[in-house]
């Protein structure tokens, strides 16, 4: 991975810089507005609710589309702050159970590591609007920990 | 509209559409390799228009039940991204849809392959969603 993005991520472990400088840097993540609470190291992610995010206009309803990349986005984060020595995880696969209507609001994700291997790091990750254990959609996804390239 | 997809082609067992490459949709800022998210968001699309195509002329709501998508290599920069999606099974109540997105020109070295679920609604959303059981 890039040198840029290790000197940011000990900056941000460091507190010289805000967590959110790790969204920014994602074109497609600033896109959906994501955005990062931090508390310490306890990480929170935020999907504001935002027109260019629906699906169903008519419910309204969020486009699953779109809370598939946030969760996607929350856990390559969450992962790259895991490890000690970060890789840059690259997205093996991502499957997603969509559980209720992801209604006009924000939502809400939180990760779990699995698994954290040398090569290949599992997260799971749960989306939630009105309460933690009513998630609208959980997500598991593998990710390929790469040396190599930016 | 934000995702800039327009559909090239649709029969009943097969749809076709196109995202050309855009700056925003990017995941990799040094790379240019667009984000996952994007192209999930894509597949998931081109996979409800195949469900509508199928059904066509009826009309339905077509939730994503599940959805499984395997990034086989990564797109790159700047290229326009086909997605095929194929309704291979509708029951009464659930349609079973096989996708694939490849660069243009490159159908035979995919980028992503997928395999979702979508639920038929033949009732209004609401009912179908009900409401929080808190609210």
């Amino acid at each position: 991975m890039s040198e840029a993005l290790k000197t940011l991520i000990a900056a941000c472990r460091k507190g010289e810089q805000p967590y959110q400088a790790l969204v920014e840097r994602v074109p497609y993540a600033q896109f959906l507005g994501i955005r990062i609470e931090a508390r310490g190291e306890e990480l929170s992610f935020v999907l504001p609710k935002a027109d260019t995010n629906v699906g169903n206009p008519t419910l309204p309803a969020l486009h699953g589309g779109a809370v598939a990349g946030f969760m996607e986005q929350a856990a390559l984060i969450f992962l790259l702050l895991e490890m000690g020595e970060p890789k840059l995880p690259k997205t093996i696969d991502f499957t997603i159970d969509y559980l209720r209507a992801g209604l006009f609001r924000d939502t809400f994700a939180e990760c779990r590591v699995t698994r954290l291997g040398r090569r290949i790091g599992n997260v799971n990750i749960e989306a939630w609007q009105t309460r933690r254990d009513e998630p609208i959609a959980i997500a598991r996804a593998h990710f390929l920990l790469s040396d190599e390239g930016a | 509209m934000e995702l800039g997809i327009e559909v090239t082609e649709a029969e009943e067992y097969r749809v076709t559409a196109i995202m050309p490459w855009q700056a925003r949709l990017v995941g990799n800022p040094d790379s240019g390799i667009l984000h996952g998210g994007a192209v999930f968001a894509f597949l998931d699309q081109v996979g409800g228009l195949a469900v509508a195509t199928r059904v066509y002329p009826s009309f339905e709501i077509t939730p994503t039940i599940d959805f499984r998508l395997d990034h086989l290599r990564a797109p790159a920069k700047g290229k326009t991204v086909v997605g095929v999606g194929e309704c291979y099974r509708l029951t009464e109540h659930v349609a079973f849809i096989r996708l694939t997105a490849y660069e243009e020109g490159q159908e035979h070295d995919p980028l992503a392959t997928g395999l979702a679920t979508y639920m038929r609604m033949k009732i209004s959303a609401q009912n179908y969603f009900g409401k929080s059981k808190h609210e």
